[in-house]
C-alpha cells in the first residue's frame, strides 16, 4: 500500500514537472493556455510552441530519464557497486570516439547519421568491456576498472582527433554530445520510443532475476539462475537502453547514478519495487534539469547534461560520504 | 627486493640503462621542431639556428623535464598513501580539479587577481582529492580501492565537465582553451620555466625527505604509528604535496593524463618498491617520459604539431588497460 502511495505521489510529481517544463523557456507560457492547447479547449493557445517545440523535448526528456535510470539501476546491481553507471561500462566514451571517427572518415554524413554512429560506438565499448571482463576470472571491480580503462582510451582516440585536425568540423558533433534537449524533435522521439519501451520492459520483467544475481554468484547458481548469460543479457539490455539515450541527447552525466541512490533509499527493497521508482525519478530528474536549463537565463539555455552535473554532482558526493560511514562496499 | 641487495653489476647496468635514455630524452627533445635543419651543433655557431635552441627548445625540454618530474612524483605519493597502484592525479580526479581551479581564476578575473591562478589551481587539486578521499574512506583509516577508483573517476568527470562548460561561454577562448586541456606546451618560454623548476626541485627534495615515511605506510596504518610514523601527518603532508606539484604542473601545461600513473609503476617494476630509491627514479623517469613525448609530439604529426598531453594518453592509456585486464589482486 505504501509503495502504490509513493509511487502515485512520485508520478504526479512527474507529471507537474512535465507541465512547467512545457510552460518555461523564452517564451513563457501560463498553466491555462497549457491546458487548453493540450486538451483543445476554448481560450487562448500556443499551439506551435507547445506541439512543435517543447512537447516532443518534454517526451524526449522522459523516455531518457526514464531509459538512463534504469540502465543505472541494473549495472549497479550487477556490479554490486552504489558507484558505478552506465558511464562505467564504457559507453560515453565510445559514442563520442565514433562521433569524432564518423566526422574524420566520412565529413559530409551530416547530423543525421551522429545518433547511429553514437549508437554504435556505445554499444561496442560495451560489449569491449563485458566481453573481456567476462573473458578469464570474473570480478564486478575488474569489470569497473576494464570499462574505465576502455573509457580512458577511447577519450585519448578523440583528443588525439581534436588536436591533429581542423578546428571547426568537429564542433558541431561534440556539441551534439554535451547533453542536449535542444533542438530535438518529434523524428527523434519517434526514432527511439519503441526501443527504450521495449528494452525497458523486459528488464522490467527479468527484475526479479536481478535481486538473485545481487546475491552473488556462487548463491544465485545454487538457486538456479544461469548467472553468465543473465549478466551478459542484462549487462547488453542495460548498455543498449544508456547507448541509445545518449546518441539521441547526449551525455547526461549522474542521471544513473542519482536515479537508483534516490529510489532505493525512498521505496528500497527487491528491484520489481526499485526499478519502476527509479524509472519515475529518472524522468523527473531530466525533465526538470531541461526546464530549469531553459527558465534560469532566458533566451540563453544552459543544457540539460550541465545542470545535471551541477546539482548531481554534490548530491552524489554527499550520498557517498554518507554510505561509505555506514557500509563498505 | 631491496636494490641494495642488488648485484653491484646489475644496479650498474641499471644506472647505465637510465642514463642512457635521459641522454637519448634530452637529445630527441632539443633536436626535434618545426625546423629540422637546426641541429644541436648550431648551438656553437653563433647564428639564429643557435638562439631557437637556447629561446625555443630549451625551455621547452626543461618545461618538459620538470612536468615529468611533478607529475611522477605526485603519482607516486598518491600511490603510496592509498597503497593502490592504480592512484594517479588523473584518476583520482586531482587534475582535473587542478584544472577546474584554473578556470575558476580566469572566468572570474577578481578572484584570479586576489589569490593568483598557480594558487588556485593547487586549491582546486587539494579540494578534489579531499572529496575523493572522503569518499574511499581515506580519512577513516579504511581504504576501499574500489571506491577510490569508481569516486575519482567521478570527480574528474564533473571538474571536466565544468571546465568545458565555462568555456563554452566565450567562443574565442573555447579554441585555445581546447588546446590547453589537452596538456600543451609549445608556447613556453623561460619565465614558464622558473617557477615550475623550484617546484620540481623542492618536491623532489621534500618528497625524498618523507620517503621513509611512505615506506611505512605501505606497511598499513597500525604498523606505520606503531613504528613512530603518524599515518595521518603522513596522509596531511603527501597530499599536500601532491596537491601543489600537479596544480603547478596543471598551471603551466594543463592536465597531463597518466603520466602519474605510469613512470612509478615502471620504476617500481625495475627498482622493487623502496621508497629511498623510487622517489630519485621517479622523477628521473618522469622527465625522461615527458621529455621524450615532447619529442614524439614534435615529431610524429610534423609539420603540425600535437599537444604533449595527448601523445601521453596515447601511451598511459593503453598501458592502463593493460594493467587492469592482466594485473594480478590490485582489486
Amino acid at each position: 500500500m505504501r509503495d502504490i502511495l509513493i509511487l502515485c505521489a512520485l508520478t504526479a510529481t512527474v507529471v507537474l514537472i512535465a507541465i512547467w517544463s512545457l510552460s518555461a523557456g523564452a517564451v513563457p507560457i501560463p498553466w491555462h493556455i497549457i491546458g487548453n492547447t493540450l486538451f483543445d479547449l476554448e481560450g487562448p493557445k500556443q499551439e506551435f510552441i507547445v506541439f512543435q517545440s517543447r512537447l516532443p523535448r518534454t517526451l524526449l526528456a522522459l523516455l531518457t530519464g526514464g531509459a538512463l535510470a534504469l540502465s543505472g539501476v541494473t549495472v549497479q546491481a550487477l556490479l554490486r557497486n552504489p558507484l558505478a553507471s552506465p558511464k562505467i561500462i564504457g559507453i560515453n566514451s565510445g559514442a563520442a570516439l565514433a562521433v569524432c571517427l564518423l566526422v574524420l572518415v566520412l565529413p559530409g554524413a551530416g547530423l543525421k547519421w551522429l545518433p547511429v554512429a553514437a549508437l554504435g560506438g556505445g554499444l561496442l565499448a560495451a560489449a569491449i568491456v563485458t566481453g573481456s571482463a567476462d573473458f578469464g576470472r570474473f570480478s564486478s571491480g575488474r569489470l569497473a576498472l576494464i570499462g574505465i580503462a576502455v573509457g580512458f582510451l577511447c577519450d585519448a582516440g578523440v583528443d588525439f582527433i581534436l588536436a591533429t585536425s581542423a578546428d571547426a568540423q568537429f564542433s558541431a558533433p561534440l556539441i551534439w554530445l554535451t547533453g542536449s534537449l535542444w533542438a530535438r524533435g518529434w523524428t527523434h522521439v519517434q526514432l527511439v520510443w519503441p526501443w527504450l519501451v521495449i528494452l525497458a520492459s523486459l528488464i522490467l520483467v527479468l527484475s526479479f532475476r536481478v535481486d538473485l544475481i545481487q546475491l552473488g554468484d556462487s548463491t544465485a547458481t545454487s538457486l538456479g539462475v544461469a548467472v553468465r548469460p543473465l549478466r551478459l543479457i542484462l549487462m547488453g539490455l542495460a548498455a543498449a537502453l544508456a547507448a541509445i539515450s545518449v546518441s539521441v541527447v547526449g551525455v547526461l552525466g549522474f542521471v544513473g547514478l542519482m536515479a537508483p541512490h534516490m529510489a532505493r533509499s525512498i521505496i528500497g527493497g527487491a528491484h520489481s519495487r526499485i526499478m519502476p521508482c527509479a524509472v519515475l525519478i529518472g524522468m523527473g530528474l531530466v525533465t526538470l534539469a531541461d526546464a530549469t536549463g531553459r527558465a534560469i537565463a532566458p533566451p540563453i539555455e544552459v543544457s540539460a547534461g550541465i545542470v545535471t552535473a551541477l546539482f548531481g554532482a554534490p548530491f552524489f558526493v554527499f550520498i557517498m560520504i554518507q554510505s561509505g560511514k555506514r557500509s563498505r562496499v | 627486493m631491496n636494490a641494495r641487495h642488488r648485484l653491484p653489476l646489475q644496479a650498474g647496468a641499471i644506472a647505465v640503462l637510465a642514463f642512457g635514455v635521459l641522454i637519448l630524452s634530452v637529445y630527441g627533445s632539443l633536436m626535434t621542431g618545426g625546423r629540422s635543419d637546426i641541429r644541436l651543433s648550431d648551438l656553437f655557431t653563433a647564428s639564429t639556428n643557435g638562439a631557437v635552441i637556447l629561446d625555443i627548445r630549451l625551455p621547452r625540454t626543461l618545461v618538459a623535464a620538470c612536468l615529468g618530474v611533478n607529475l611522477g612524483l605526485s603519482g607516486l605519493i598518491l600511490q603510496a598513501l592509498t597503497r593502490n597502484p592504480l592512484s594517479s592525479p588523473s584518476i583520482l580526479g586531482i587534475n582535473q580539479g587542478a584544472a577546474l581551479g584554473l578556470t575558476i581564476g580566469v572566468i572570474f578575473p577578481s578572484v584570479g587577481a586576489l589569490v593568483g591562478l598557480m594558487p588556485l589551481a593547487a586549491i582546486g587539486a587539494l579540494a578534489a582529492g579531499f572529496i575523493t578521499f572522503s569518499i574511499a574512506g581515506v580519512f577513516a583509516g579504511r581504504i576501499v580501492s574500489l571506491r577510490l577508483i569508481l569516486g575519482g573517476v567521478a570527480v574528474g568527470a564533473f571538474a571536466s565537465a565544468m571546465v568545458r562548460f565555462s568555456f563554452t561561454l566565450e567562443d574565442d577562448l573555447a579554441r585555445q582553451v581546447l588546446r590547453w586541456t589537452l596538456g600543451n606546451i609549445s608556447d613556453v618560454r623561460w619565465h614558464h620555466v622558473q617557477s615550475l623548476f623550484v617546484w620540481s626541485i623542492g618536491g623532489t627534495v621534500a618528497t625524498l625527505a618523507m620517503a621513509h615515511r611512505l615506506n611505512l605506510m605501505a606497511l598499513g596504518e597500525a604498523q606505520a604509528s606503531g613504528l613512530g610514523a603518524d599515518p595521518r601527518l603522513t596522509l596531511m603532508i603527501g597530499a599536500l604535496m601532491s596537491a601543489c606539484l600537479t596544480g603547478t604542473a596543471v598551471f603551466v601545461a594543463g592536465p597531463i593524463a597518466f603520466a602519474g600513473l605510469v613512470v612509478p609503476h615502471m620504476c617500481r617494476f625495475c627498482l622493487g618498491p623502496d621508497h629511498r630509491i623510487l622517489v630519485p627514479a621517479t622523477a628521473l623517469g618522469g622527465a625522461c617520459l615527458l621529455m621524450a613525448a615532447d619529442a614524439a609530439s614534435k615529431w610524429l604529426t610534423s609539420p603540425v604539431e600535437l599537444p604533449v598531453g595527448v601523445v601521453v594518453a596515447m601511451i598511459g592509456a593503453p598501458y592502463f588497460l593493460y594493467q587492469t585486464l592482466f594485473s594480478k589482486g590490485a582489486i
